[in-house]
């Protein structure tokens, strides 16, 4: 039952795999006292979800059914927030996530939403309040992370079909830093291996630039704005010492995924064909993921 | 149980053998040189930095030496001499402390006087040698500033290639450690500077101390870092490195190593306040290795504007002044009079706010775990932090009431909870505080609850604990083998 549902949408994976981070980081590197912001981001997120898709839903689609097509999105964002944004305030927390689910359905153009939900709710809430901070050295870079990252995050991204934009970016990047540091500068691997090792940037890798509802719909122009993402961030990194980066930069490039899509004409993401699904399934998918908020 | 809050103590424990951390240091003497924990000040807001750096040499000043990289020209402006005793208090100040509280005898109740007991190591960063006059100019090597400052002389050097650094520092009596080379290539390429100092023995004469007191940059860059890989290049073991820094909006954090929090707020022995120190560095050094000695440890991290009265609880030593935060470089707490760094101050952001934060880190460093520079940023995080542990009094007297007889059995319990967090946070076998669990010392308390007849139940405990353990593993595996050969797997 549960392996069906994990072939039959590629965000269970998601889910399974933030878990296990999350898990790691609570268990293992000692962010218990967090607890009460994991949930204020779980439970605002959800609340604002049910809400929004109340309100401004379509509704030729039952409500249980869209809230239920939409809920895995909602922690899929929920988890990116828990994995990487730091408060100590709980109506920063809050807001963050409401604008990282609201942002979905105030802003879109022909179904897709602009911005990733949870880039944006980073980049809004220590914009906005100066009261969060993104943290990227609390992951440590033991290649035990590399690793783990890697490997799970290739299975969601090849179920999910979207490898391509996660190793555009990081191949881009990597090879950049590479270029850079080892290179031209004279740096030892192991500086390089510190660099790239670091859990935030495999988690947006793979689970924040992958989303297919904010990227190009075209392959090419998917690769190469992956590309261009990679390069901008990396100019920030390592010219301008500004952490996170390529969150900052996500944000950024959103708004011409429209205009690449308008140059760029490809059909929409469509479902996954997989062996468990049949072709009743499939048309159900796809119709509900052009029409709900995910 | 009421308890009373009565004795702190405060400890910096100190590892033996330990280099610089910002520069590397030459030597004339071949690897005779000992150093100790490094300790450095460091300010920032918004893109303005200040860096103080804590010199402890103890050899002949003629000797002293020390390359720091920097990312500008320094201008003689932004370089000034401060007086050294500042790192003690903030040491002081800052430094992991032992609380202590007395229980009350439940039968009758009585009090004892305050008492306040500060125990502090000092900890010291170490340095090297240099020999001879400046010598003629080498390819690629350009000296970019001289200056004299206080007792010290202070060249700024750029350089285009690696070896003419060397070379020039060669032929200038500077003897370049191995590896140092390798080291030193990044840095020019990434257009980094060279602060080199020696002592200047005329003006040193006149100052008629016997210490070289700490030097004070400050300089604009969105760079927030401290080169330590330098410091590595003669470095053959692990180095411990103490960071205080003061910024305007809260807590700094590593951006390229793990932040970990010490562990705080346990209750441990009463003995361990014979030896806080050495309990300290037990415990710092386990919590490193178990963090793969790969982080960035906070010990102290509070809200030190002049003006907020709740500094620490309960605190060590008095806090730093207004006066104290200025000579650390904390810029914007300093009147229009105080006017060193007038020629920087453009670019500062003002925002009116007299806010000090400090945050304390404690770094312990090798190559192998540590691949890059200490990369920081400030973040919003204003949270209190403290690293404090509790030692806890027994009562004294007669026990015949009820209560006395419950208070006996719960005493028993907790020390032993102690014992067990004492092998826990420090990593030891519990065999080794024999010693230091001598009944003389804990006389005053009734027989059954003094740590030298519960050390050997907690012995007992877990030598059978790791039995049964051994027990359970081999059913297990007896049991799987067993299931295997039954579905017929094997």
């Amino acid at each position: 039952m549960f392996l069906t549902a994990l072939k039959k949408d590629a965000r269970y994976f998601q889910i399974l795999f933030q878990t296990i981070f999350l898990g790691y980081g609570i268990i293992y590197l000692g962010w218990k006292a967090e607890w009460w912001l994991y949930t204020t981001y779980f439970t605002c997120s959800i609340i604002t979800q049910l809400g929004f898709e109340f309100l401004l839903g379509k509704k030729e689609i039952a409500y249980w059914k869209r809230t239920r097509f939409s809920l895995p999105s909602v922690l899929i964002s929920s988890f990116g927030l828990s994995l990487l944004l730091k408060t100590n305030h709980l109506e920063v927390a809050a807001l963050a996530a409401f604008i990282s689910i609201a942002s979905k359905f105030l802003i879109k153009i022909k179904g897709k939403h602009i911005f990733n939900p949870s880039a944006l709710g980073i980049v809004a809430a220590i914009f906005l309040t100066d009261k969060a901070w993104f943290s990227p050295g609390q992951w440590g870079s033991s290649t035990v992370i590399l690793f783990g990252v890697c490997c799970l995050g290739i299975i969601i991204v090849t179920k999910v079909q979207k490898l391509d934009t996660s190793l555009a970016f990081l191949g881009t990047f990597a090879a950049l830093l590479f270029i850079r540091q080892i290179i031209y500068l004279g740096w030892p691997l192991d500086f390089f291996v510190q660099s790239i090792s670091t859990g935030s940037l495999l988690l947006f890798s793979f689970f924040m630039i992958t989303d297919p509802k904010t990227t190009p719909n075209h392959t090419a122009a998917r690769i190469i704005w992956s590309m261009l993402v990679a390069a901008v961030a990396f100019y920030l990194t390592t010219f301008k010492f500004i952490n996170g980066a390529p969150v900052w930069v996500l944000v950024c490039m959103q708004p011409i995924v429209p205009v690449l899509d308008y140059f760029f004409k490809a059909k929409k993401f469509e479902w996954k064909p997989s062996s468990s699904l049949n072709k009743k399934e499939q048309t159900f998918l796809n119709t509900v993921y052009n029409n709900v908020s995910i | 149980m009421k308890k009373k809050l009565l004795i702190i103590g405060a400890v910096i424990a100190v590892s033996p053998v330990l280099y610089s951390f910002c520069g590397f240091y030459v030597s004339k003497a071949d690897g005779t040189l000992k150093n100790k924990t490094s300790q450095v000040i460091l300010v920032r807001d918004g893109n303005k930095n200040v860096i103080t750096m804590y010199n402890d040499f103890k050899g002949d000043t003629k000797d002293f030496a020390m390359v720091v990289p920097v990312p500008v020209v320094l201008r003689k402006d932004d370089i000034k001499v401060v007086d050294q005793s500042i790192f003690q208090r903030l040491n002081d100040y800052s430094a992991p402390r032992l609380v202590e509280y007395w229980d009350q005898n439940p039968c009758y109740g009585y009090e004892k006087e305050d008492m306040i007991q500060r125990k502090s190591v000092s900890a010291s960063m170490a340095e090297v040698t240099v020999a001879g006059a400046l010598r003629g100019k080498v390819a690629g090597v350009k000296i970019e500033a001289k200056y004299l400052i206080g007792e010290y002389d202070i060249l700024i050097l750029s350089a285009k290639e690696s070896g003419g650094l060397k070379d020039w520092l060669n032929e200038n009596g500077y003897k370049i450690p191995e590896g140092a080379e390798e080291v030193l290539d990044p840095y020019i390429k990434s257009n980094l500077k060279f602060f080199v100092v020696k002592v200047n023995e005329k003006e040193k004469k006149k100052l008629n101390n016997n210490f070289l007191r700490p030097i004070q940059i400050s300089f604009n860059s969105p760079k927030f870092m401290l080169p330590i890989r330098l410091g590595m290049a003669n470095a053959d073991g692990d180095q411990d490195l103490i960071v205080y820094a003061f910024t305007r909006k809260g807590r700094i954090e590593c951006t390229n190593y793990r932040n970990v929090n010490i562990v705080t707020g346990n209750n441990v022995p009463l003995f361990v306040q014979k030896n806080f120190g050495a309990f300290y560095g037990n415990l710092f050094t386990h919590q490193w290795d178990k963090e793969d000695k790969s982080a960035a440890f906070l010990e102290y991290a509070w809200n030190v504007t002049p003006v907020n009265q709740m500094k620490c609880d309960p605190c060590v030593g008095n806090p730093p002044t207004e006066y104290d935060l200025v000579q650390c470089g904390v810029w914007w707490l300093g009147n229009k009079d105080w006017s060193d760094y007038s020629d920087v101050d453009n670019e500062e952001p003002d925002n009116g706010s007299k806010n000090v934060h400090f945050t304390r880190l404690h770094f312990r460093y090798n190559r192998k775990s540590f691949a890059q520079d200490l990369m920081f940023q400030v973040t919003p995080n204003t949270e209190n932090y403290q690293a404090r542990y509790v030692i806890t009094h027994p009562a004294t007297g007669d026990f015949t009431c009820d209560a006395g007889k419950k208070y006996l059995q719960d005493l028993k319990t907790r020390r032993k909870k102690e014992l067990r967090e004492l092998t826990a946070l420090t990593g030891t076998n519990i065999n080794n505080w024999q010693d230091e669990a001598t009944a003389k010392d804990d006389e005053e308390t009734v027989v059954e609850a003094q740590y030298a007849t519960l050390l050997p139940q907690i012995k007992n405990e877990t030598e059978k604990r790791g039995s049964t353990g051994l027990i359970l593993f081999s059913a297990l595996l007896l049991g799987s083998a067993g299931f295997l050969k039954w579905k017929g797997f094997v």
